[in-house]
């Protein structure tokens, strides 16, 4: 289909809906504005640098019109009979969207004293109208107008909830808070579109973990949202795992914010999905921000994993930690594109990159690709990239222990992403993120008695 | 235990080993010394089965059998223990993880049940602290920021562990301080036995103070150029390698 046609579709499909998407979720100016802006801009091909690995022929098949608005507007989410969500993590307030719309039945809130979370849609009544607010409508695309954040444009037209955690300082405890998104419906249906906004008040603290399923093998179309904002002090630990079915388009936008002293850190797992690809964009805005950025992600049979991050500096004095690890089997595509760019006014930036891509098959491709423009003298920037296969000296090393080679490469497999995985602070969701790489990996039996 | 006839090997098509013959009976220590680059590792390494080597011509029989047509891991199950010159770090595969998975492959090979965890580490312990080895050395990653020294002592470690018929040390001995030297060498010695022989493959015959060789070969342009008692080590110390160089010229 050429970008024309997409884009014509694209507007038919918004008009057949508009009415009927959620105004207090996205104001009805607001998404005309990002489908306009969607549509002349057209959606993003690979014949776009940064969007050369990502497979996005998905796009052209799948329907954009959410699937709650292909239900009867307020009817019940459906939850599928034999949901199996992960298991909850102590201290926890869960929140579950199935297809993007909340679903209260799924989730167990814990009142915590120093955060607001609250959903757009079906939210008690008060919470929502309480606050009476319009914190919910703040525009959650790029401000810069960055053409990879363009996704974020589509989520922003026919979003159908949104999930809000603010978070307000003085207390010393971090809040916890889970979010997690099932996909249900198969793209014939409709698409997916995961929402959230982040804000922490200047010195808070936030945990949050954010889990992307889906339930059943059914092929979805999701298209994720997030906005974080970390205010003066704050510091935001997020833990974001991508393990949509198997064949799932998931596209996802994240866009954060750091003022000053504000400390971000994010670890990305993406291991499912046909078609998967993160847009990360972050800026450094306030002296003295620190982003530590780890990424793994698994590639295996016939899927692709590709991860574009941005990385602005433009104030003095911030610090970048970015670690990606990533593991090619069978005949997936695995990519990580981290490109840093240091204003002037950024003087004393202290930027480290460390991107490592495993092939660990003989059709399988990686791309690990480090970006680095910087307009000061006054930075230390540090990267290394690396692509290859599973290290001989290590492997012989093992075999001459005895193991056997499948569970000797399964080992450096596992080894590899250990640069990632160790930097899960939770021993919780640790051992929960362990046992689901192990079981990503094929024959996973020998490993999981290493847990 | 283990009969080595006429061996060629080839590394990048340049003939290494020209002809090495070697026999090993059960019980006995053998040290094969050298000059650096006469082919001790190559030696060490073929008969671990490293890939990256061409067997060209000769034989390697290991208890009867032909060792060269086993896989490397066969071969450690068979009981063959390579101790390598340059231990390489595995971080992120936990030490005692491999220890247990090496054991396990053993005795799996043996048809045996897989070892009682509290038994395997009570026995692990035990052995470290022969090794004089920290207790938290075992959940680190595999020689992940071990100094040189506790990478051979590690070796050394796995191999009271794994308890081998057959124990190729390759230069176990460089890069160890004398009391390091005395450890490795007495965790060595609890290893002698009747069923067990080992080679101790050295440039310094200072390792041979510690643990007594039955029999020194002296390994030149990849043969045996000349063989002895622990009396050919000293000679050798004394006189240097040109000695038995100029000699085999
Ligand atoms: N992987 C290799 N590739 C090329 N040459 C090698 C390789 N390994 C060993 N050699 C060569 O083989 C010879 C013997 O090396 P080695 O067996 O390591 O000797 P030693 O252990 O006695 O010092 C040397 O000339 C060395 O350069
Ligand atoms: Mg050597």
């Amino acid at each position: 289909m050429t970008q024309s046609a997409l884009s014509k579709r694209l507007l038919d499909e918004y008009a057949a809906v508009s009415d009927s998407l959620p105004t207090d979720v996205v104001s009805a100016e607001r998404r005309q504005e990002a489908i306009q802006a969607l549509a002349a801009r057209g959606l993003p091909t690979t014949r776009e640098e940064n969007w050369r690995y990502t497979n996005l022929r998905p796009l052209e098949r799948a329907r954009f019109a959410p699937v709650a608005a292909a239900a009867a507007a307020a009817a019940p989410t459906v939850i599928p009979a034999g949901l199996d969500l992960p298991s909850t993590l102590t201290g926890f307030a869960r929140f579950t969207f199935v297809d993007g719309t909340f679903a209260p039945e799924l989730s167990s809130e814990h009142a915590q004293a120093g955060s607001t979370v609250r959903n757009l849609r079906r939210a008690p009544e008060s919470s929502a109208r309480r606050q009476g607010s319009t914190a919910g409508t703040r525009p959650l695309t790029a401000p810069s107008g960055c053409p990879e954040a363009s996704l974020a444009l589509l989520n922003e037209a026919f979003a159908t909830d949104t999930a809000l955690i603010s978070v307000r300082g003085g207390t010393d405890a971090p809040q916890r808070v889970e979010l997690v998104f099932v996909a249900v419906a198969g793209a014939d249906v409709g698409a997916s579109y995961p929402r959230i906004q982040v804000a922490l008040d200047p010195d808070s603290r936030l945990i949050l973990v954010e889990r992307h399923v889906s339930a059943g093998s059914g092929a979805s179309f999701v298209n994720s949202s997030v906005s974080v904002d970390i205010g003066r002090g704050a510091h935001l630990t997020h833990y974001r795992l991508q393990r949509a079915g198997a064949r799932s388009a998931w596209l996802d936008t994240l866009t954060a914010v750091l003022a000053a002293d504000g400390r971000y850190s994010l670890l990305t797992i993406n291991t499912g999905g046909l078609s998967a690809r993160s847009t990360t964009q972050v800026q450094m805005a306030g002296p003295g921000a620190e982003l530590i950025l780890s990424a793994a992600a698994l590639g295996d049979r016939q899927q692709t994993q590709d991860h574009f991050a941005l990385v602005e500096h433009i104030a003095p004095r911030a610090r970048t930690d970015q670690t990606f690890r990533g593991i090619a089997s069978g005949r997936a595509r695995v990519a990580f594109n981290g490109k840093i760019t240091v204003r002037e006014a950024a003087a004393g930036t202290d930027s480290r990159q460390s991107l490592r891509g495993l092939l660990a098959g003989p059709a399988a491709e990686i791309d690990v690709r480090p970006q680095l423009e910087i307009y000061t003298d006054d930075v230390r920037c540090s990267h290394g990239a690396t692509a290859g296969k599973l290290d001989d000296s290590m492997l012989f090393y093992l075999l001459s222990r005895g193991l056997s080679p499948e569970v000797a490469q399964r080992l450096l497999k596992w080894a590899f992403l250990e640069d990632v995985v160790s930097k899960i602070e939770l021993p919780e969701l640790r051992r929960q993120i362990e046992h689901d790489l192990a079981g990503q990996m094929a024959d996973a039996a020998s490993l999981k008695e290493l847990l | 235990m283990l009969k080595i006839d006429n061996l060629h090997v080839k590394v990048d098509g340049k003939e290494i080993l020209q002809g090495l013959t070697l026999e090993i009976p059960s019980g006995e220590v053998h040290a094969v010394m050298g000059p650096n680059g006469s082919g001790k590792s190559t030696l060490a390494n073929v008969l671990a089965g490293r890939p990256g080597y061409e067997i060209t011509a000769g034989s390697v029989t290991f208890q009867g059998r032909d060792l060269l047509a086993l896989a490397p891991e066969e071969r450690a199950r068979e009981g063959v223990f390579l101790g390598f010159q340059y231990p390489v770090e595995i971080p992120g595969v936990n030490n005692v993880y491999l220890l247990k998975a090496a054991v396990n492959a053993a005795r799996k090979h043996r048809g045996l049940e897989e070892v009682d965890a509290f038994e395997f580490l009570t026995l692990v312990r035990e052995k470290m602290r022969l090794m004089r080895m920290e207790e938290s050395m075992l959940s680190r990653g595999v020689n992940e920021g071990f100094s040189g020294g506790e990478k051979k002592r590690n070796e050394i470690l796995q191999m009271l562990v794994l308890e081998p018929r057959l124990a190729i040390l390759d230069e176990t001995d460089s890069g160890l301080d004398i009391d390091a030297l005395k450890i490795v060498a007495n965790g060595v010695n609890t290893l002698r036995s009747p069923a067990r022989s080992l080679v101790l493959v050295t440039h310094y015959q200072r390792l041979l103070d510690y643990i007594v060789p039955d029999h020194v070969h002296v390994l030149v342009k990849g043969r045996i150029a000349r063989s002895g008692d622990k009396s050919l080590a000293l000679e050798l110390e004394r006189r240097g390698y040109d000695w038995v160089t100029g000699e085999a010229a």
